[in-house]
């Protein structure tokens, strides 16, 4: 199978969530995993668009897959919202003919090239568990957690709706308990693992985000967890980034370190902890990873 | 078949004088077929182990919607759940369903999620927006949320009604829906000005945790983003949820990406971004700022052609139910 890929990191990886983007770019290099630039490509438009401007939000995804499609490659992104963004039209696109003759009629219309419904959009956390050898991938981790006590958080949109995607989801997803597996780490079993983070209601409801993010991280945590993974940049930005301040709301302490994937991974690899953007994070990894060896 | 022995690990929930909850874990060991539903299994207990053990049930056939319960951590239906799909680890985990009061161990006060329905105005209302003239089309339109049976699964996993006593919750919300689009209906436009209200349709988190635990596949969640999508239209803006959703085409056309430095002051107006700056110094403070001048997309002038194009010959794209007949 080819690990060439047309890369979508999404907005929030190449304007906030920097880190992400630069773990994921590193650790794909070290396991063979071909990223290629997209530059046509722009933002998916999210939920948002889908809601206020449905024809236009489908257009918008097939010009995205129209530029992977002529590079011949699949996507591969870091968003769980992309990725079900673009997942939802291209299935859309692949079930109902009759839609992707419409829009294909709009991208001519307007110069660009149509869509021919054949690629797949993947993430990249599935391409690194699903795709790379996992003998490679095992013998690439020099820095085991050794046991380290780590949260799997899935992020709704790499599950659900299950039916749309190109690989394991819903209540079977397990792609980031193997890769703490994987890293020597032990995967802990909590009930916030498959719930929301609120990113999408961030500024409409922000009390009810703030307490979302409350709950997951404290079920995490009274779980045993010590740190706690995402494979979605949103839900970085919720679980990590807005843990203090959801503190300041619900009144509690939490300080449970979130990061992305990839950079846990990176770190169980052996790159450098500026490589992988350590120090971005609010909520400080370094004395549960130093205790257990990763650094 | 196969009998196998299972272990059902049950929540037992006793109110005490002062309206609290005595709650306690009991297991029980259960012969049973991997095929048996967990609804046999439960009527087994009750009636050869413990007859104090309550829960509500009816129809046995995923109809009534009575035997809605936490089966190992999600909300299903008892009667349609095979044991087999709900074992993990040898154990059936069963809890009372999550979001309202529990009186008896599995049984809930199933009045604030009717109470939510009922706010919806659950009927055809007379008025200037009535049409007499009924297509096939329109059944088809609101045919996947017919199939409800107000068993509140949906509302027990939603992730918004957890943390917010007032959402609307996902079952109130398809219902509404199932009016809103109903040609007989004479009250639309009202209809979705309520919906525009806080707690309603735009305080959805569009986590699709419905989607998935629906037993009947209405799809809420697909519901509420028909209802966002026929807000908007009507010009309801009035509320950060719309307004943050429509900054999206716009920025799109522009340079192809989203202005993330301009989405709060768009989103929750000037006193709204006075308000967030203690969050937004928080995010800078790690270099989480994000550039008021977005990086343009190679061709991104495509955008706003294709834009045009369908504002000028607008697309039906929305998704309709396939006919079938009811379960």
């Amino acid at each position: 199978m080819s690990l060439e890929f047309a890369y979508y990191p999404g907005c929030a990886a190449t304007q906030v969530q920097k880190e992400a983007d630069w773990s994921a770019r590193a650790v794909s290099e070290a396991l063979g995993i071909g990223l290629h630039e997209m530059p046509r490509a722009t933002c998916c438009g999210a939920v948002s668009l889908r809601e206020t401007k449905p024809a236009f939000s489908l257009a918008v995804s097939a010009r995205i897959l129209s530029e992977a499609e002529e590079q011949g490659r699949d996507i591969v992104t870091i968003c769980n919202t992309c990725l079900q963004t673009l997942t939802h039209a291209n299935f859309r696109f692949k079930n109902e003919p009759e839609i992707l003759e419409q829009i294909n009629g709009v991208l001519k219309e307007a110069g660009v090239r149509p869509y021919q419904a054949t690629r797949k959009v993947y993430h990249l956390l599935w391409v690194i568990t699903d795709q790379v050898d996992q003998e490679l991938l095992a013998s690439k981790i020099v820095k085991p957690l050794n046991g380290l006590r780590v949260a799997p958080f899935y992020g709704c949109h790499n599950l659900r709706p299950e039916m749309i995607f190109d690989s394991k989801a819903g209540q079977d997803a397990d792609h980031l308990d193997r890769l703490i597996n994987v890293m020597g780490g032990e995967a802990v079993a909590y009930d916030g693992h498959d719930k929301c983070c609120g990113f999408h209601v961030m500024l409409s409801d922000k009390t009810e985000m703030r307490q979302m993010v409350a709950k997951n991280c404290l079920s995490a945590k009274d779980a045993g967890a010590e740190v706690m993974i995402s494979p979605c940049t949103l839900c970085d930005m919720s679980m990590g980034s807005y843990q203090e301040i959801a503190e300041q709301t619900i009144g509690h302490q939490i300080g449970l370190p979130e990061m992305n994937f990839a950079q846990l991974l990176g770190l169980a690899m052996g790159l450098d902890q500026s490589t992988v953007g350590l120090k971005r994070l609010h909520v400080n990894p370094k004395p549960a990873l130093a205790a257990c060896g990763v650094l | 078949m196969a009998v196998n022995l299972y272990t059902f690990r049950i929540q037992r929930n006793t109110p005490r004088e002062d309206g609290t909850l005595e709650t306690r874990w009991q297991e029980f060991r259960v012969e049973a077929e991997p095929t048996s539903t967990v609804l046999t299994a439960l009527e087994e207990i009750k009636g050869h182990q413990d007859g104090s053990l309550t829960f509500r049930q009816s129809c046995r056939s995923a109809i009534c919607g009575s035997c809605a319960m936490k089966i190992n951590g999600r909300t299903r239906l008892a009667c349609k759940t095979h044991v087999a799909d709900a074992v993990k680890n040898g154990i059936v985990e069963i809890a009372p369903q999550a979001n309202q009061p529990v009186l008896k161990d599995l049984a809930v006060d199933i009045r604030p999620f009717f109470q939510r329905v009922h706010k919806i105005k659950p009927y055809l209302q007379e008025g200037d927006e009535t049409d007499t003239n009924v297509g096939k089309s329109a059944y088809e339109q609101v045919n996947h949320v017919t199939q409800c049976i107000m068993c509140g699964c949906c509302y027990s996993d939603c992730t918004m009604a957890e943390v917010s006593p007032d959402f609307l919750g996902p079952a109130a919300l398809a219902k509404a829906f199932r009016f809103v689009s109903d040609p007989r209906e004479g009250a639309k436009s009202e209809r979705l000005k309520d919906l525009s209200d806080p707690s309603g349709m735009w305080s959805c988190a569009r986590c699709a945790m419905c989607v998935e635990m629906c037993p009947k596949d209405v799809a809420p969640m697909e519901a509420i983003v028909k209802l966002r999508t026929r807000g908007v239209d009507r010009d309801y803006h009035d509320g950060a949820g719309q307004r943050h959703a429509l900054a999206f085409h716009t920025d799109i056309q522009k340079t192809g990406h989203l202005n993330e430095f301009t989405l709060l002051m768009r989103t929750v107006g000037f006193w709204g971004t006075l308000a967030e700056m203690g969050s937004a110094l928080h995010l800078i403070k790690k270099g989480k700022a994000p550039s008021p001048f977005p990086h343009k997309a190679a061709g991104h002038d495509e955008l706003k052609r294709m834009y045009e194009i369908i504002e000028n010959n607008p697309l039906d794209v929305e998704t309709k139910a396939d006919e079938r007949p009811p379960e």
